[in-house]
């Protein structure tokens, strides 16, 4: 799974936002913030929570579970806080011509 | 301000007559102050205010109860009729604490000594804090445990004199996103314990709080923060009771535990709210290398209670240990259980659960084991028994198991059944009575639970069921 | 029932409903259970992780709208195959060579045998001993229309909920094809029957290639379009009765998308035994919705084993009612998992009455990416004393990868019961492993071994040889090296 796949349009999301799309049948939450694009896997490692509905807080770089208050590390995934203590997966973005491209990460 | 305050509301007070009267009586007290019914943002600044807080936990608050209006209640557990309009939030009996039981004002000293609290303090404790609705209103630590570094106050007084170890760890463990309840207490916690063992301090007697709910519709929401340091050592108890009214109150504490490296942490609760308190709590430790935390949960009051004291074990060779009693009669429905989380290799726990339903009592057991990807080596056992005294009552097991790991043991198993008439038969041919020979079989079937607690609480614990069998036998 | 239709639309639209009903050439009381639970179906919100019940299934990679209602029967090429006779115990029973191969019926003496392409019939035999004894076996379609009269009171008092979720209200509304099984009093049937759902699959999924498959991207139908299965499964045991049915869904090809949903409903009669199989073997790109659920009358005995194989996903409630005294029941479930599957499997033992018993055992075997949720619940009612219940699921993690959720449950009040579960999760003992190469095995062989032995406690359950040896075949070609 090396190959950049087109996700989504820069357009689609605001600064901060989050988008949630379907990548080679995975779901990834696209996230906008403080002029970065980030994906990640769209599962809370607590119990399941959908990311794509949480919160984006720019300045510390987080993306919150809405279901317990998780926050995720956008660059890498990272638990920051509880109640998840595990990481979710992390994808590769890029940008090109107002397409943003997402490379799947293999776990 | 200093409306009448006085609780006198004998007068509606329900005679709980079958039931565990020791703890059924009211006190007259006047109170300093208390907040007006209801909640919103205005009682909660006026809480921060009253406790002359720092801005941030006025804003922690105000955030939490933004929190806890957005978060729906929660679908399953038990029915949950709390109109939060209804109940006071902070009700504050006297002016300062008192260091000694002289301090404590008559009226409020005499319910502790009914309690019997100075008497089992002078006897084999080695720190009390006893909470009078919203405040801890008495608070002792052994001279020399105090020397040695050692920590034991409430948390309000923990805000103003430790703030730096309390702000590294206050809502670290559960956040006020967690859940709803949690969300409620971050928003209007008042009282609870402190505490912090140095590193190597090895604490031999316990510490114990108490709780005592005293006035009707009073909602009381402690916040407990214990952080044991590396290769220290502590056991804290705690008992919660209340008097029966017509109308219901709300208990709803958080409690945070972070066991360091090499470190050991027992709680001990022993609730026995009377059957109209919602017990709505959220209980959760965190262990680090080699630490064991151990929860002992002994519910036999409220009439509801929700509570899974959790233990994450963060690092290799943590251990949990859970143990948790329920008794359910007329009235009253324990959902209660425990967590266990390994997040990392060569974890270990156990959870043992006992749970009895009697009279139309509902006991629930509901848990979870999981085990997160690369804690490899972990292993774990959940055993759940459930007896049931008679057909009225109802009895669930709702264990959750996760794994994600694939070098594992993990081990559940449940039961439920009843008293089996041979062992009833032989005992009523020993010359026993029915109600005799049941309370003898249901002592024997916690006994594995009764003499993990040290000696006065085991008698405490034993007097409590024995309460709750003759209750309703016949 | 032969007209050819093209499909004008696609999806689950309410011109498609009327367009599907004018296929059907059923009575006027069908027609109007389906209006209604049409209605339902449209009402009710897809299910989403807030539901309990779905917090650990997402379907949100589902688009209803890529599959469509069926409503072309099948060419007559098709169904010519089915000529060769169940006396002639062939391997391949389905009738048809352009079906996918059955499995549960190698070496076995049928009674009668049937078998569906995206719910549409292909082939159905009863043997005339038992037609003459008044069992009616057979595509469900073609049996309401001739029995329409004897069948209406089981179709308008379903077993399943039709109002229980989207799924069942889809399943209740548009149900076409599947299998019934109607036994007389007394009526005992020694020969099993056997029933194969097959569907076809749309083009792969991928895009890209499609692996080798000679169809390249065109369906049994001859169009590009998604496989449908719809189909239900009824089947009617009068007092003191006894059968044995074998079904099993499967693709027409590896890949390419599918869609199943549907029920399965089965009624024991006072004293009335019935075997019941069913094998899901759908390929791993289909969707698999089902309930299922089956009552048991006094002294009525059930043994329903469920082998779980395919299905990218899968969301099954399997539940079994004791609603009269002295009813059995026991629920063998073998599932193996791999690559990124994601089987959900609720199971349910409802005690109603006295002195029943039902006992369960799940096994689970997880390879790979895949994950597993089994949720079971043990409800005993307040009338039912002297339950004794037994539920218990034992999962073996295959990869590090593998994810497997178990969920037991009790709900009990009666006192005077005894009920139990438990449930295990572990790895391959490398111990074992170590030790059956020191007896000069490849490494792969002592993990089949063993992984054999972990199925063997449910394999011992199962009294039907045939159905023993295809699970055991099935799971053996797929066990990797570790
Ligand atoms: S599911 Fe995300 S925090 Fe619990």
């Amino acid at each position: 799974m090396s190959a950049y796949i087109p996700a989504a349009q820069e357009s689609e999301i605001p600064d901060p936002g989050t988008l949630l799309v379907e990548v080679a049948e995975r779901l990834i939450v696209l996230i906008h913030a403080a002029g970065h694009f980030y994906a990640l896997d769209d599962v809370c490692t607590h119990d399941g929570g959908p990311l794509s509905d949480g919160p984006v807080a720019a300045e510390q770089g987080t993306l919150a579970c809405p279901r317990h208050g998780a926050q995720f590390d956008l660059k890498t995934g990272a638990a920051k806080t509880m109640p998840a203590t595990k990481a979710t997966t992390c994808h590769e973005v890029k940008l090109e011509n107002g397409t943003l491209f997402v490379r799947l990460n293999a776990e | 301000m200093a409306t009448d305050l006085t609780t006198d509301s004998t007068d509606r007070l329900l005679d709980g007559s079958d039931e565990i009267n020791k703890y059924n009586f009211v006190t007259k007290t006047k109170g300093v102050f208390r907040a007006r019914k209801g909640l919103d943002a205005d009682i909660v600044t006026q809480i921060s205010e009253m406790k002359d807080e720092p801005g941030w936990m006025r804003d922690y608050r105000l955030d939490a109860l933004k929190i806890f209006e957005s978060k729906p209640m929660p679908q399953w557990g038990g029915n949950i009729g709390i109109n939060f309009q209804d109940i006071y939030y902070y009700l504050k009996p006297t002016e300062g604490q008192g260091r000694t039981w002289d301090d404590v004002p008559d009226e409020i000293k005499e319910t502790f000594d009914k309690l019997g609290i100075p008497e089992a303090e002078r006897k084999y404790l080695a720190g009390v804090k006893a909470q009078f609705e919203s405040e801890v209103v008495y608070g002792s630590l052994e001279e020399d445990l105090s020397k040695q570094g050692v920590i034991f106050t409430d948390t309000d007084t923990a805000v103003r004199e430790h703030s730096d170890l309390l702000r590294e760890y206050f809502g670290q463990i559960i956040s006020s996103s967690d859940n709803k309840f949690a969300a409620l207490n971050s928003a209007v916690w008042s009282g609870g314990s402190f505490i912090y063992v140095p590193p190597g301090v090895k604490i031999e007697f316990p510490l114990q709080a108490y709780f005592r709910i005293n006035a009707e519709q009073m909602g009381q929401f402690e916040r407990t923060l214990i952080i044991v340091d590396e290769g220290a050592e502590v056991h804290y108890v705690e008992g919660c009771t209340a008097p029966m009214y017509s109308s219901e109150s709300l208990h709803s504490a958080v409690v945070e535990i972070i066991v360091k490296k090499n470190a050991r942490c027992r709680y001990t609760t022993i609730q026995n709210w009377a059957n109209n308190i919602y017990n709505l709590v959220t209980k959760r430790a965190m262990a680090y290398e080699n630490a064991l935390m151990e929860w002992i949960d002994g519910n036999l009051g409220s009439g509801l209670t929700m509570k899974y004291p959790a233990v994450y074990m963060m690092e290799p060779g943590a251990r949990g240990e859970i143990l948790s009693i329920a008794f359910a009669s007329q009235g009253q429905h324990q959902d209660a259980g425990a967590k266990v989380v390994h997040c990392a290799p060569h974890t270990k726990s156990r959870i043992i659960s006992k749970s009895i339903s009697k009279n139309g009592g509902r006991s629930s057991y509901r848990g979870l084991c999981k085990v997160e990807d690369g804690a490899v080596g972990s292993k774990s056992s959940v055993v759940c028994d459930a007896l049931i005294l008679d057909d009225k009552s109802r009895s669930d097991t709702y264990p959750y198991i996760e794994v994600e790991e694939q070098d594992v043991q993990v081990e559940h198993e449940a039961s439920v059944s009843r008293i089996g008439e041979e062992q009833l038969f032989y005992l009523m041919s020993r010359g026993l009575t029915e109600a005799e020979a049941s309370s003898m079989i249901v002592s024997g079937f916690i006994e594995p639970l009764i003499k993990e607690l040290p000696m006065e609480y085991a008698i405490e614990m034993n007097r409590l069921i024995e309460l709750q069998m003759e209750g309703s036998v016949g | 029932m032969t007209s050819t239709l093209t499909r004008t639309t696609t999806g689950f639209t309410q011109e498609a409903f009327d367009d599907f009903l004018a296929t059907r050439n059923e009575p006027a009381w069908l027609t109007e259970l389906r209006r209604n639970d049409w209605a339902h179906f449209l009402e009710y919100p897809m299910p989403s992780s807030r539901d309990e019940e779905w917090a650990r299934t997402d379907i949100r990679p589902l688009k209803l709208n890529q599959f469509s209602l069926p409503m072309a029967p099948h060419s007559e090429t098709y169904l010519s195959g089915a000529e060769s006779g169940i006396d002639g115990k062939g391997t391949d029973v389905s009738g048809s060579p352009c079906l996918p191969q059955t499995v549960l019926a190698q070496g076995v003496d049928l009674g009668g045998r049937t078998s569906s392409l995206d719910g549409y019939p292909c082939a159905s035999e009863l043997s005339k001993q038992w037609a003459e004894q008044g069992v009616l076996f057979g595509s469900l379609d073609a049996l309401v229309t001739e029995h329409g009269q004897r069948l209406r009171p089981y179709l308008e008092r379903p077993v399943v909920d039709p109002t229980y979720d989207k799924f069942a209200a889809l399943a209740s509304a548009c149900w076409c094809g599947g299998t019934l099984l109607y036994v007389p009093k007394g009526v005992r049937v020694e020969q099993p029957f056997h029933a194969l759902s097959a569907m076809s699959a749309g083009p792969d999924a991928k895009g890209t290639d499609a692996k080798g498959t000679d169809a390249k991207g065109t369906d049994a139908r001859g169009t590009d379009a998604n496989g449908i299965d719809l189909s239900r499964t009824l089947v009617i045991l009068e007092e003191g009765a006894e059968a044995t049915l074998l079904s099993e869904t499967a693709s027409t090809r590896e890949t390419g998308a599918g869609l199943h949903c549907g029920s399965t409903e089965l009624l024991i009669g006072k004293g009335a035994m019935l075997r019941y199989v069913n094998l899901q073997n759908w390929n791993m790109d289909a969707w698999h919705f089902a309930h299922q659920r089956a009552v048991v009358r006094q002294q009525g005995t059930l043994q329903w084993t469920i082998g779980a194989l395919g299905s990218r996903l899968a969301k099954v409630n399997q539940r079994v009612a004791l609603i009269e005294p002295d009813a059995e029941a026991q629920v063998n479930g073998v599932m193996f998992t791999q690559g990124r599957q994601h089987l959900c499997y609720n199971t349910h033992q409802h005690h109603q009455a006295p002195s029943c018993h039902s006992d369960l055992l799940y096994k689970t075997a997880l390879q790979d990416h895949s994950r597993t949720v089994w949720r079971g619940m043990i409800q005993v009612d307040p009338p039912a004393q002297r339950t004794n219940a037994y539920q218990r699921n034992d999962n073996l993690m295959l990869s590090r990868t593998a994810r497997s959720d178990s969920i037991p449950g009790l709900e009990i009040e009666a006192d005077d019961v005894r009920c139990t579960h438990g449930s295990t999760s572990g790895r391959v003992d490398n111990s074992q492993v170590f030790y059956a190469m020191s007896r000069g095995y490849t490494r792969q062989e002592a993990i089949r071994m063993i992984v054999a032995g972990f199925f063997q406690q449910v394999f011992d359950r199962i009294s039907i040889e045939s159905v023993r040896n295809a699970l055991g075949t099935a799971i053996g070609q797929r066990v990797r090296e570790l």
